[in-house]
């Protein structure tokens, strides 16, 4: 038992204004600065941010594990009344990885492949508590047990690449748990891993603080994670907590501009593509050397005030009337946190599909794996990475394809493309069969109007090659324009169309920050009047805010030019906001498809409804059931006999003669062009339940009825020693405090490069970078509610030329 | 007899008869070194001790060979039969100038000796090494990117070059007895196709929709090319500029033939990591043609690895030619280049050390410089 949970009163973790600076060769870069917070035993933690805003150096900065550059320069991290800034080396040791422990994104970049799990397990004990090699067997063997893992011996037994990655993200948290520590520091534990099995994750460490009385922070950037997770939240943002307070606080009463904007940004179940859109907000995160005077958030707030908010430097200020919370920003008082944002663009009309424009039917796709390269003996096995796959997409409808990894989702893209062909079935698009022409055989017509977006926006661009002439390459391998002249007119238009500036002709991919990056993508995928567009998780690795501004750009441009778009994504919420039709693939089938609400409503494919149930929501008036899967998605060179989905269905026993076992399900069409693979009798489908409902009692905001007169609260100015700007050499040199924060943890990320933090990142340093070159990203990264539409846009650019 | 200056002479003479390299280096550098910012990677280098010496070093024998004429008081050949084995700083009474470094066994001037090798090491180590990544390149490319067959079947190849011992090959490929087969020649004639191959490949899948660039483009390469390629592989330029002796050649055939398949392991895992990337599939599905995206898409992101790769190279390259030197393959007995001169240094060592020193330093001075060089580069293409 620890001291902690003895003495409840006394917080475990007490943050007194924790300033954090890098220093590099040519200055110092504040990273954090004044940020207080404190964790009661048992109490859960959650920081939120966008990429840069910091949040990872708190939680580095609270194990004083800030490499050699990083440098606490201000304010106290107090952990058991300790004051961590004083601890010597030894003490600091003993307090790593045994009161406090971490737990990274990347699970396999924390475990040590050479070892067993068992004897990384055991370490923990015989190094902390000193015991006997069987004592630590039997504590370590206890706690793998602890986490759920099925058969903990043979776990013990074996390495870590032998487990799939959820498992090892339950070993990573057992090693935690095993020196039962009174702090447990999650960073983005599980970014890196499906939903189905992050649910898994999240229930079990949601049920941490309650068995073994941890208290926890929980760094993300995923708000539904939040919510689901923790009792408290800090909401982060250049460098500065802006807002503080309990969950149901800050969601439902945030008291700060920027966290409305987050919300506003994020696909809620409310939020829908024809009456409301998102919301992004407008501009960028500033660098650490162009932090505005006043509020950092002022140059991109709504509610910005000349004078008041850059006035002075903001401390947080408590908000009267709730607990606890307290806010950034001097006008809260002053501002309807209700209304609607002004101009935003309401109430267009649905779309109507027009005729089928792609039509697959029966696709297989099945990959032959030789057993020997050289000598090519061997049977050879097959993987099946599509079966039977049939569906239809009309003109300027989006058709979202909806699976975790390993579906075969990716497959079916590259066989759209051309870049694999089918085995068998058929593909049409419009009325040519494609399904066995492979790129190289498909005529100039025919690969422009198919073409894609791709998921990494780090990776989409070549390097070597400036944003125009990528543009232009394309346009002359389509045909479009006679001349150099004419093609690099049509370039420029087309940057018009994605909202870049035209100075962006000459600028090099590293230039760029990642929603720029993936607009560049977005105008290459239309340069040659596609007619239909596979978008391939477009927006999973931008930062929320921008995510918002990329998704509405791709369906203005959709609806535009009348284009059929298959948006794939493991993300239902963004799904159900843009999709008009989704399918659901499951280790290579379709297991269900419809329109989007036949999807989200019941009756479901037990896959869907766990899948469902899956997403975390960041609306506290959301109420979902709650489902967990057992296991992992089994391997497409082996799958299951019958129905690919009986090894983790929970409907299984429903079934009458085991016929999931032994047979794979017939589609079976329900109402409405509604499709479902599944042998459960009709009657258990009728009896489904929503997944997710609204509660009821939606509460009426008390603190909002009447916006207070005058300002805030003025108090004392912010304890920040350092100040809170890093000279631009500074910046330029050590990339930005980004890339320091970055190469502290440079393993991981060097694994998991498609990830939204890491990117993140890694756009970071870019953009620190680029200030080197005296060349400022323009603002326009997300268009904001005050921006013309894109008609207008287009417009001006037609007289510009004239 | 002969007279002596003192070794304070001998040090001022050296960096007074150096005075063309040091007003090079001051051109060169001084403003490399302001305008770092704008110089892209070329400019980085200034930006660490280690790349500024690397930089400096290489430039040094560079412009020393370039200016070995004015530099070498005397004619590296040139005996001057009273100065046979003189010690630094003896004085030659005909010419009242200095034999800085003394003279050798054969009465020449150790220090015009050293400089004028530099010329010999300086053209053959570059331009081998530029051969050997054309052709690594070359067939690197569609091993990487096909894989398959193609990969097992070249890489086979690649291996068979690796396993076999290349001091033996040398030998083999300069005896006398397989100099006098075609052997030589039409190797040469082989690794010298492969730039025009390159080149050509390189514009005609670039401008293949553009005849004006197109047609300029190739009629160059070829022209050029065709050119070199009769005057080095035929000895047979119409002009009388290119020529290249048999010697020579036999070495630079044998260098590009031992360091090639270095090269193609290099770029092949190159192009194996870089083809996954998104832009990589991104072309593809605009059709593009497989070679178009080796050459445009995959080769410049690859370039990094491949400069450093280079330089080291060249540093390999250069000990290679003194170790052939110091075998006495190849090159002329009396050639002044830096192995031959240690060879011949090598055996008087334990009455006379001063020959051999000179080209020793100036051999070790320069790989160290390109190796600085590849390591300060190195440095620099991880921060990108």
């Amino acid at each position: 038992m620890n001291e902690a949970v003895r003495n409840p009163a006394a917080p475990i973790l007490e943050i007194e204004n924790l300033s954090i600076s890098f220093f590099t060769r040519r200055g110092e870069i504040p990273a954090v600065m004044d940020f207080s917070c404190s964790v009661q035993p048992g109490e859960a933690m959650g920081i939120v941010g966008e990429s840069g805003c910091g949040k990872s150096t708190v939680s580095l900065g609270i194990m004083r594990d800030l490499s050699n550059i990083g440098k606490i320069v201000g304010g106290s991290i107090k952990f058991k009344g300790k004051d961590m800034g004083e601890l010597t080396p030894e003490e600091l040791r003993s307090i790593r990885g045994n009161e406090i422990a971490m737990i990274y994104q990347e699970p396999m970049a924390s475990l040590n492949p050479a070892m067993k799990v068992g004897q990384q397990l055991m370490e923990v004990p015989i190094l902390h508590d000193k015991v006997s090699k069987e004592e630590a067997y039997k504590r370590a063997l206890e706690t793998v047990r602890a986490v759920r893992l099925p058969d903990p011996e043979r776990m013990m037994r074996s390495y870590p690449h032998q487990l799939s990655g959820g498992q090892q993200q339950r070993i990573v948290i057992a090693m935690a748990l095993l020196s039962k520590p009174a702090l447990l520091l999650l960073d983005e534990p599980t970014t890196a891993l499906d939903v189905t099995v992050e649910a898994g994750i999240v229930e079990l460490v949601k049920g941490l603080g309650k068995e073994f009385g941890t208290s926890m922070i929980f760094v993300s950037h995923n708000l539904g994670l939040i919510l689901e997770t923790c009792d408290r939240i800090t909401v982060m943002y250049s460098g500065e907590a802006v807002e503080t307070g309990s969950v149901k606080d800050v969601f439902d009463r945030m008291r700060h501009p920027y966290t409305q904007g987050l919300f506003r940004s994020i696909p809620l179940p409310g939020a829908d593509k024809n009456s409301r859109p998102l919301i992004s907000i407008p501009g960028q995160l500033p660098l650490p050397h162009e932090r505005p005077k006043g509020c950092n958030f002022g140059p991109r707030c709504q509610h910005f005030v000349e004078g008041l908010c850059n006035a002075d430097e903001i401390p947080m200020i408590p908000v009267a009337g709730h607990d606890n919370h307290y806010s950034r920003c001097v006008r809260f008082n002053e501002i309807d946190w209700k209304a609607e944002p002004v101009n935003t663009r309401k109430n267009q009309e649905p779309i109507k599909p027009g005729a089928p424009m792609l039509q697959i039917d029966d696709l297989k796709k099945y990959y032959k794996v030789a057993a020997n390269e050289i000598f090519g003996g061997g049977e050879g096995r097959v993987v099946k990475a599509n079966e039977t796959i049939s569906f239809t997409a009309r003109e300027s409808e989006t058709v979202a394809i909806v699976g975790e990894s390993g579906c075969g989702k990716s497959t079916l893209a590259k066989v759209l493309l051309g870049l694999e062909t089918a085995s068998s079935g058929s593909i049409k698009l419009g009325n040519t069969e494609i399904q066995s022409t492979s790129i190289d055989l498909r005529d100039v017509k025919t690969v422009s109007s198919i073409q894609m977006v791709f998921q990494n926006p780090f990776d989409t661009l070549n390097p070597s090659h400036s944003v125009g002439s990528q543009i232009i390459r394309t346009l002359e391998k389509f045909g479009v324009g006679n001349t150099p002249a004419d093609r690099r007119n049509r370039m420029l238009e087309l940057l018009d169309l994605v909202k870049l500036p035209r100075a962006f002709e000459t600028r090099m991919p590293r230039q760029l920050s990642g929603g720029q990056k993936q607009r560049i993508g977005v105008a290459r995928a239309f340069a040659g009047n596609a007619k239909v567009v596979v978008a391939d998780e477009p927006v999973s690795a931008l930062d929320v805010s921008v995510q918002a501004a990329v998704t509405e750009l791709l369906m203005d441009i959709q609806r535009q030019n009348k284009t059929t778009m298959l948006f794939i994504s493991h993300d239902l919420s963004v799904v159900r906001y843009i999709a008009d039709r989704v399918v659901v693939m499951y280790l290579g089938h379709i297991v269900e498809q419809g329109t989007t609400d036949q999807i989200f409503s019941p009756p479901y494919h037990p896959y869907t409804e766990a899948l469902l149930s899956a997403i975390p929501i960041a609306d506290t008036s959301v109420v979902k059931k709650h489902i967990v899967l057992e296991g992992d998605i089994p391997s497409a060179m082996n799958p299951p006999s019958g129905c690919p989905f009986q090894t983790r269905c929970r409907y299984k026993s429903q079934v009458p003669g085991g016929l999931c076992d032994i047979e794979v399900p017939p589609v079976r069409n329900l109402a409405g062009g509604h499709q479902v693979k599944c042998h459960l009798p009709q009657d258990v489908f009728d009896k489904m339940e929503p997944v997710i409902s609204f509660a009821k009692d939606k509460d009426a905001d008390p603190g909002h009825g009447a916006p207070g007169a005058g300002p805030g609260f003025v108090g004392t100015p912010p304890k920040r020693p350092r100040g809170k700007t890093a000279s631009p050499e500074a910046s330029a040199a050590g990339g930005s405090y980004e890339e320091s924060e970055a190469s502290s943890r440079l393993r991981r990320e060097d694994r998991q490069e498609d990830r939204s933090e890491t990117g993140e990142r890694d756009l970071g340093e870019t953009e620190g970078r680029q200030v080197g070159w005296g060349s400022q990203i323009d603002d326009v990264d997300a268009p904001s509610p005050f921006e013309s539409t894109i008609d207008e846009r287009a417009e001006d650019a037609d007289k510009k030329k004239r | 007899m002969v007279e002596y200056v003192g070794p304070l002479s001998v040090i001022f003479g050296v960096l007074k008869q150096f005075w063309p390299v040091w007003v090079g280096l001051i051109v060169v550098l001084v403003p490399s070194f302001m305008y770092k910012k704008r110089l892209g990677l070329y400019g980085q280098l200034f930006d660490s001790g280690v790349g500024i010496a690397g930089v400096a070093i290489c430039f040094f024998w560079l412009f020393s060979a370039i200016f070995a004429a004015q530099i070498a008081p005397f004619d590296p050949l040139g005996q001057f039969a009273i100065m046979k084995d003189s010690l630094p700083g003896a004085i030659e009474p005909a010419s009242h100038k200095v034999f800085l470094f003394g003279g050798d066994k054969l009465a020449r001037d150790v220090f015009s000796r050293m400089v004028f090798g530099s010329q010999i090491v300086l053209i053959i180590a570059p331009a081998a090494t530029a051969f050997a990544l054309m052709v690594g390149i070359t067939l690197g490319l569609p091993a990487g990117y096909y894989g398959g067959r193609i990969d097992t079947f070249l890489s086979f190849l690649a291996n068979l070059v690796l396993a076999f011992p290349v001091i033996l090959l040398f030998y083999l490929l300069v005896t006398p007895g397989i100099t006098e087969t075609p052997i030589p020649y039409g190797m040469a004639g082989l690794f010298f196709l492969f730039p025009i191959i390159f080149f050509s490949t390189l514009f005609y899948t670039r401008f293949k929709n553009r005849p004006d660039r197109l047609y300029l483009l190739l009629g160059l390469t070829l022209v050029i090319g065709g050119w070199v390629y009769a005057g080095l592989v035929f000895n047979a330029d119409p002009l009388g500029i290119v020529h290249i002796d048999p010697n020579q050649l036999n070495i630079f055939v044998a260098v590009v033939f031992a360091s090639s398949p270095g090269v193609f392991r290099i770029v092949r895992g190159l192009v194996m990591d870089i083809k996954t990337r998104d832009y990589v599939a991104a072309a593809q599905t605009r059709g593009e043609s497989p070679w178009y995206i080796m050459l445009w898409e995959i080769l410049p992101n690859a370039r990094g690895p491949l400069i450093v790769d280079a330089c080291l190279r060249i540093g390999y390259t250069t000990i290679l030619l003194g170790t052939l030197g110091y075998f006495g393959l190849g090159l002329a007995p009396e050639s002044p280049d830096w192995g031959t001169a240690i060879k011949d240094a090598s055996r008087l060592l334990r009455s006379f050390i001063h020959p051999a020193l000179p080209p020793t330093f100036a051999l070790m001075s320069f790989v160290l410089g390109l190796n600085l060089l590849a390591d300060a580069l190195r440095e620099q293409s991880m921060k990108d």
